[in-house]
């Protein structure tokens, strides 16, 4: 399946669902892109990053999340990688790069701008022993990750399609 | 005129009946004129008419049009809803749409774990109404292991406001996506599918016109799921693959279970390597 909006479009390995969307804003705060993946069904009201749910990872099960940050951190030192992250290796992922939520137990963050917009990219893996294998899919996922410069247009209706 | 034939004298008789007979025949050479007129109309009309239908796809013979390199054929075959027996009431499609507040949304249907429940749903239709409120008040009703997706029109026939208003405070995801409809051949709403996600097959659909209804569909399809027990038997099994399509799925498991080619564990040479140290079962003895 691939689905596209908010200027994010991704192409989705087999067993992966996802969303993208931008949260409702609450008061004066700014809301901005996040898309979701997971080889599980992602409850509804989860956190960004995987908080405020009672899911638990199983041992062949992904959590990743594409975050975009504000105009404000183009420039920073820490979103200095330039590009979608590809290539990761299993040495990539640790067990304390892990934020409360879904469970797992290696996890990656990595921060960078592509198409001039400021992201980071968390993944979670559900197993140590299957971790080859689950990096891989992580992996796929991130070579099909598109990212188009934000336009007045980008927040316009998403389009998906199925898979071929 | 007739006045003054009427005062002509008897020899102009035969003049007479000449002009009659001359005006006779100006008047029928006018008729077959227009005649011929309106016939080669008809033909034409007629001609024009069997070129659109070619055109169409629906054409006889050769007509002259075939050359048109524009032409796309199209189906004539009604549009209404297919009829119960000309259903494909056992394949299933993962979800993909638009979410009411116009987010992107990618739901796996096939080769899950669990069953999930789709409700094709309208937010117009009077039927639908206390469904979606059951929904929203009641979710917990619907056993564990079940899914619940709402799936309504797209954007194109659903309004989003509407549909967010009907799902407003639900726990449940909302695709909005006629292709499913299309997938499913949903022949109106409310209508709900039940899938199996570990056999990828549907094990359940139908019409339900209160909530209560519809946890009794799911109840009844669920005792129909094969335990746990099948979770010892592959995927590829329990799809009833077979050949080079059985090959690849068992390949998909054990990539999946991280055993990549070259993986020692594919290449046993002891019996100990296949039954565990110490498990290796004893020979039978007295057997050719």
């Amino acid at each position: 399946m691939a689905l596209s909006a908010h200027g994010i479009a991704a192409q989705l390995p087999a067993g992966l669902e996802g969303r993208i969307f931008v949260r409702q804003q609450v008061g004066e705060e700014i809301t901005r892109p996040v898309a979701q993946f997971a080889t599980f069904p992602i409850p509804e009201g989860i956190g960004d990053f995987g908080g405020n749910t009672d899911v638990n990872l199983g041992p062949s099960d992904i959590f990743a999340v594409l975050f975009e940050y504000g105009p404000e951190s183009v420039g920073r030192a820490l979103f200095a990688e330039q590009g979608v992250p590809t290539g990761l290796t299993p040495e990539d992922f640790h067990p304390y790069v892990m934020r409360p939520g879904v469970g797992g137990t290696l996890g990656i963050q990595r921060f960078f701008t592509a198409s001039g917009r400021p992201f980071t990219f968390y993944a979670r893996l559900g197993s140590t022993q299957q971790k080859n294998a689950l990096v891989a899919k992580v992996n796929q996922l991130l070579g099909n990750l598109n990212i188009q410069p934000l336009t007045s247009s980008s927040s316009d209706q998403p389009s998906v399609s199925p898979a071929s | 005129m007739c006045l003054l034939w009427g005062h002509r004298k008897p020899r102009g008789h035969a003049d007479e009946v000449k002009v009659d007979v001359v005006a006779l025949i100006v008047i029928l050479t006018v008729l077959v004129g227009l005649l011929t007129i309106l016939v080669a109309g008809l033909l034409r009309s007629h001609a024009d008419i069997l070129r659109a239908l070619h055109s169409l796809g629906a054409g006889v013979g050769d007509p002259t049009s075939s050359d048109d390199p524009g032409s796309v054929p199209i189906s004539l075959s009604p549009s209404s809803p297919p009829l119960p027996g000309e259903r494909n009431s056992v394949s299933v499609f993962d979800l993909s749409g638009s979410t009411p507040s116009g987010d992107a949304i990618a739901l796996t249907v096939a080769g899950t774990n669990h069953l999930t429940l789709i409700a094709f749903l309208s937010s117009g239709c009077s039927s639908c109404a206390g469904i979606w409120q059951a929904m929203v008040r009641s979710l917990e009703d619907l056993p564990d292991t079940v899914r619940l997706v709402v799936a309504t029109k797209g954007p194109e026939f659903e309004s989003p406001p509407e549909v967010g208003k009907k799902a407003a405070g639900g726990k449940f995801p909302v695709v909005m996506s006629s292709e499913a409809w299309g997938d499913y051949e949903v022949p109106g709403a409310p209508f709900f599918v039940l899938v199996d996600g570990r056999r990828s097959r549907r094990i359940g659909e139908g019409i339900a016109n209160t909530f209560p209804q519809v946890l009794d569909l799911v109840r009844r399809a669920q005792r129909e799921v094969p335990d746990s027990a099948d979770e010892n038997q592959s995927r590829a099994f329990a799809l009833g693959l077979d050949g080079p399509e059985r090959e690849s799925a068992n390949d998909e498991e054990l990539i999946r279970a991280g055993i990549l080619p070259g993986d020692p564990s594919l290449y046993p040479k002891t019996n100990e390597d296949i039954y565990g140290e110490g498990k290796v079962p004893a020979r039978s003895e007295g057997t050719a």
